[in-house]
């Protein structure tokens, strides 16, 4: 029980419909206070829904989703202001600045913004160059790096990165992992969708795989490589004689293509 | 620890604020907006005398309203939608409804504007003078007159995703409006076409303007007019509202 309060995030038996279709199935995890952890799966497994749903963007059919102590559905308000969501295709106004977007996030949060803070949240997302300039006019990173910014803007309990690292360079993306880290330490939770397997081996501390809306395994990423390391399906994915996650991800989810 | 979750206010006043802004940064289609009525009324500069001032101002006060609701509110609407704007909205703290009253707020704004713009012009370019309660009357018409057109848009992004196809559409309803309506009331298509448009989204609200601006003229017709825009108004706004998603996704 006493684990039990340190959940940021407990999500219990969701099931998500789209008319006949089951998108989400009995879909059941936590993340622990000061926890990365990674929520993997193959397109169309049920990732996105599942995020919508802890979002409060989607209204599941059952099941219940508790953020900092607040159910989404009875409290959605104040589970949102507990949550920084990094979107996958977040967008802001492309006639507002960088500064302006920060402006209105602060005013939506209801975040004091002084001149010090609004300059520090710049520069550790290395945006001096480009505050001036309008959203619609950043490159595909320097748009990433403003999404990120935001989520961290309100000092949230809980992080949801949604892919966080596409379109970053390999400077920015250790540089996003390095904050993550330090997120944690501080006690904050962060649940994390990638389809890099090296981002998820390199950061997260447990990770879900999620197919056809169930989730399929929950574990430390070694623990999952040693167990499933002499599975057939595993062994028969894998290159150069090395077992790694993707070997286990692929092993367990099929190798064809999704789409 | 408790979370705070900000008022409704301080959120509201931080979207309108942007929302401002993102209409400022867009003066070059508020200009056209404005411009178009204005233009209209100056061309009329021969004619006034024969359809009459308060027929001149509603015609092109209505023409304005229909331009802002139409397309200006629709397209940016559906552009946000698509661009993720609005979800990315929606996983903050906020009530739904708080971003549309934003943008809705903003739509007043120009509704002011493109109102003053034709009452000054009407007023300067044709010599159009009206009682001065006549001035607070036809910003109160127009606002009736422009959430027929708002409500319109609404509809149309509710049944349509794409916003390309969306402001082919607001287009498309636009010029039909002008053809048909400014012509079909003059009379020039006949009297049938004329019978329906004076009941049309077009002729009720020029109607109503039009009485508002000259409020000694107000009749019954008037009435009636000022009933059916608002009926107008709020079945299209309830299909509208109830079509609507916040992603094209």
């Amino acid at each position: 029980m006493s684990d039990e309060k340190n959940f940021i995030l407990d999500v219990d038996d969701l099931n998500i419909y789209y008319g006949n279709f089951k998108a989400v199935n009995n879909v059941s995890f936590h993340v622990k206070a000061g926890e990365i952890f990674g929520l993997l799966g193959p397109n169309g497994a049920g990732k996105t829904s599942t995020l919508s749903a802890i979002e409060g963007l989607l209204k599941p059919q059952s099941g219940s989703i508790v953020v900092a102590g607040y159910n989404v559905i009875e409290k959605p308000l104040h589970a949102k202001a507990s949550m920084g969501v990094q979107l996958q295709s977040t967008n802001f106004q492309p006639e507002l600045t960088v500064e302006e977007i920060i402006e209105l996030f602060a005013g939506i949060y209801g975040v004091d913004l002084t001149k010090e803070k609004l300059d520090k949240l710049i520069s550790e997302n290395n945006l001096q160059e480009s505050r001036q300039k309008r959203f619609g006019q950043l490159s595909g990173g320097q748009q990433q790096r403003v999404s990120l910014s935001l989520c961290v803007l309100h000092d949230p309990k809980l992080l949801l990165l949604d892919e966080p690292t596409t379109g970053l360079d390999p400077q920015s993306r250790r540089q996003l992992w390095e904050r993550m880290e330090a997120m944690c330490e501080k006690g904050h939770g962060i649940l994390l969708t990638t389809h890099s397997m090296e981002e998820a081996e390199a950061v997260c501390d447990r990770i879900a795989i999620i197919d056809h809306g169930k989730i399929i395994e929950i574990d430390v990423p070694q623990t999952l490589i040693d167990k499933h390391r002499n599975d057939p399906e595993v062994i028969a994915v894998s290159r150069k004689g090395k077992i790694t996650l993707e070997d286990v991800f692929i092993g367990l989810t099929g190798r064809e293509v999704r789409v | 620890m408790q979370t705070n979750v900000p008022t409704t206010s301080t959120v509201l006043k931080a979207l309108l604020r942007s929302d401002l802004k993102t209409q400022w940064r867009n003066r070059r289609a508020v200009i056209l907006t404005v411009a178009v009525p204005v233009i209209i009324l100056f061309s009329w500069r021969q004619i006034i005398n024969q359809i009459g001032g308060a027929f001149a101002l509603g015609s092109c006060i209505t023409v304005g309203l229909m331009a802002t609701g139409l397309m200006g509110y629709t397209n940016s609407i559906a552009r946000d939608r698509d661009k993720g704007i609005f979800q990315r909205l929606r996983v903050a703290p906020l009530p739904s409804w708080a971003i549309m009253a934003s943008r809705l707020l903003v739509q007043l704004l120009m509704i002011f504007i493109i109102t003053a713009a034709v009452l000054i012009a009407g007023y300067s370019v044709d010599n159009i003078i009206i009682p001065t309660e006549g001035y607070v009357l036809a910003f109160l018409a127009s606002i009736i007159g422009a959430t027929v057109y708002l409500a319109i848009g609404q509809v149309i992004v509710g049944l349509i995703k794409n916003p390309e196809t969306v402001n082919a559409t607001t287009r498309l309803v636009y010029f039909i409006f002008i053809m048909v309506g400014m012509f079909g009331q003059l009379g020039i298509l006949g009297d049938v076409i004329k019978k329906y448009v004076i009941w049309s989204p077009y002729g009720t609200v020029q109607t109503i303007v039009a009485g508002a601006v000259n409020p000694s003229k107000w009749t019954n017709t008037t009435t009636e007019a000022l009933l059916v825009t608002i009926g107008y108004a709020v079945v299209l706004f309830l299909i509208g509202i109830r079509k609507f998603k916040w992603s094209s996704k």
